[in-house]
């Protein structure tokens, strides 16, 4: 496994490192526990809505840096719905490809971008903040990737039952007692469900 | 290229890659009777296991060669339990052994067996008085790593050998000494070890030979069945050119021992005093000083994370290790570290260099220059860290 030379010269000599004076969005995701965490901020014109400004900072490994970078240069010129559409795989093809292990960097740096946007929007009343469903546990989970193959859990139909009751929430993943991403995978659903004030518990089933 | 991650294999030594070249063409044959063919190389196997028993003080009938350091671990491991489980199906061992001894351990447990896990201090010392109550009556083995393979901690063997000892009943001790032998003195008879596991890569000989210590008295199963080419231990064909390699490097650090252990501890010691002069924020894991394993120096970067500190250094030809989960195999935070009480941070941000009698000071300082410079280039990318840190 190694990484393509793409990634590497954006992890090298990334762009658009650093965090800007007053951003009309920001969001930071990811935490330092998991060994991955990406802030953005961004600086959008208000009649255009097009992303003038655009920084981000990264803890994490070279492909977390890289997928920073390579999200910003794609992100920045761009109308805040232009990039909302960057997908990861379209971040990922960017770089040259990542090591399907890696592949989790992409959606964290997607993630914190949209979620930057997100914060805009809210600031400026072009969106109201989501109510909470069982759909958007659903859309959450289409973020854990499987670092075997890449892809995430939902898309590979590794996600058999998902419930949410009185605070709870159940979630069962099909997944062999033996696989290496295991204890992985649990912990990065746990993650990504934390950041819900209506789940006070996640229960996870394998 | 800088190498300084000599713990995961070392850079064999000239004269032991010239020693393998004879057994390798004309000398191609396996220990055998009767016919010279065989009972030369099996006059040659002699001298090799003399050459290891002698740097251990043991007697050469003692000494097993294996395929590797891993298969040593597991012969002795499950060989003596699988020969002693009528006295008893308890086992002991700590949360911070090598993966060798750990995942034997859990199969015993699957397989009905019950072990205790005890754990360790913060600089990796295994926790003497838990190793105490976890004494039973059925207990009949018990495994260590000698020199940890994360922090370079050097256990008290002969401490946990009266422990052992104060049972009323035979608790064998079985060590993994991968990382500490030829690095430190290991003398079986007065450490009280039974079992013992070695590797020849580790110490600049061949990859894909090892050896087992087996002391005269303690009975051990067969684990591998097959024809026998050496011995019953490792059964099938067994490198002649691997384990005349070994043995010359066992040799010549035998010969220069004091020299060699001294040179990478001042080497070790140098760098860790330079790191700490010249970067902010990083903490040693791991004991100072003679309790720690010579070549091994491990320190946490606060604020960044391994892997990029690792490819970084790639970048300039410095092979070094990490703690972090991104360069691991499982994505997990790495299982010694967190069991030592740090944090996942400080597991993320840990770098272990392990050094050898082939690096030099002027390695050291380069290695040094470009670490201070990329840990300063990581700091100002993460949202940890601020100046004012």
């Amino acid at each position: 496994m190694q990484y393509s030379q793409k990634v590497l010269d954006h992890f090298m000599k990334p762009h658009n490192v650093g965090k800007l004076k007053n951003p009309d969005g920001q969001a930071t995701e990811g935490s330092p526990a998991c060994g991955d965490q990406v802030s953005i901020d961004i600086i959008v014109n208000e009649k255009t809505h097009i992303i003038e400004e655009i920084k981000f900072q990264s803890y994490g490994c070279a492909s977390n840096i890289a997928t920073g970078s390579i999200i910003t240069e794609m992100a920045k010129g761009k109308t805040i719905e232009e990039a909302k559409n960057i997908g990861w795989k379209e971040a990922a093809e960017e770089l040259d490809g990542l090591p399907p292990v890696k592949m989790h960097c992409s959606v964290l740096a997607v993630d914190t971008l949209r979620n930057a946007i997100k914060d805009y929007e809210l600031k400026h009343g072009l969106a109201e903040a989501d109510k909470f469903s069982k759909e958007m546990i659903v859309e959450e989970l289409k973020k854990v990737i499987y670092p075997q193959v890449g892809e995430d859990i939902v898309s590979l139909k590794m996600v058999k039952y998902v419930g949410f009751e009185n605070g709870v929430a159940i979630i069962d993943v099909d997944i062999p007692s033996f696989d290496t991403y295991r204890d992985n995978v649990a912990e990065e659903i746990e993650e990504h469900l934390e950041k819900f004030p209506e789940i006070k518990e996640v229960k996870i089933t394998m | 290229m800088i190498y300084l991650t000599n713990c995961r294999t070392s850079q064999p030594a000239p004269e032991a890659i010239e020693a393998m070249l004879p057994y390798l063409k004309e000398k191609f044959y396996f220990p055998g009777n009767f016919i010279k063919s065989g009972t030369e190389a099996k006059q040659d196997l002699e001298k090799f296991q003399n050459v290891i028993s002698t740097s251990i003080n043991a007697n050469s009938t003692e000494i097993h060669f294996t395929n590797s350091g891993t298969s040593a671990n597991n012969i002795a491991i499950k060989g003596y339990i699988s020969a002693n489980a009528t006295r008893g199906t308890h086992i002991i061992v700590s949360v911070i052994d090598y993966p060798d001894l750990l995942a034997n351990a859990a199969f015993f447990e699957n397989s009905g067996f019950s072990v205790t896990y005890i754990s360790a201090d913060r600089d990796g010392f295994i926790n003497l008085e838990e190793l105490k109550d976890a004494i039973q009556t059925d207990t009949i083995f018990f495994m260590t790593t000698l020199g940890n393979h994360t922090t370079g901690t050097i256990q008290p063997l002969k401490k946990i050998r009266e422990i052992l000892d104060s049972a009323d009943h035979k608790i064998a001790m079985h060590v993994d000494a991968c990382e500490a032998y030829g690095r430190i003195p290991i003398d079986v008879n007065e450490l009280g070890i039974d079992l013992m596991s070695i590797s020849a890569h580790k110490i600049h000989g061949p990859q894909g030979v090892g050896a087992l210590y087996q002391r005269k008295g303690i009975k051990i199963g067969q684990v591998n069945h097959g024809v026998s080419r050496i011995d019953n231990h490792e059964t099938g064909g067994i490198s002649m050119a691997s384990i005349a390699g070994f043995s010359k490097a066992v040799e010549l650090i035998s010969a220069n021992f004091d020299e060699y252990s001294q040179k990478i501890r001042d080497l070790s010691n140098y760098l860790l005093e330079q790191i700490e002069a010249k970067i902010s924020h990083t903490m040693l894991n791991g004991p100072r000083g003679e309790k720690r394993a010579p070549h091994n120096i491990n320190i946490s970067f606060d604020f960044i994370e391994g892997e990029a500190i690792t490819v970084m250094l790639d970048f300039y030809d410095i092979a070094v290790a990490t703690g972090s989960a991104c360069a691991s195999q499982g994505l997990k935070a790495n299982y010694i570290m967190m069991a030592l009480g740090r944090t996942h941070e400080q597991s993320h941000g840990s770098i272990k260099f392990t050094l050898s009698r082939y690096n030099t000071f002027e390695e050291i300082d380069i290695t040094v220059e470009k670490l201070a410079e990329i840990v300063q280039e990581l700091r100002r990318r993460s949202p940890l860290y601020n100046e004012e840190n």
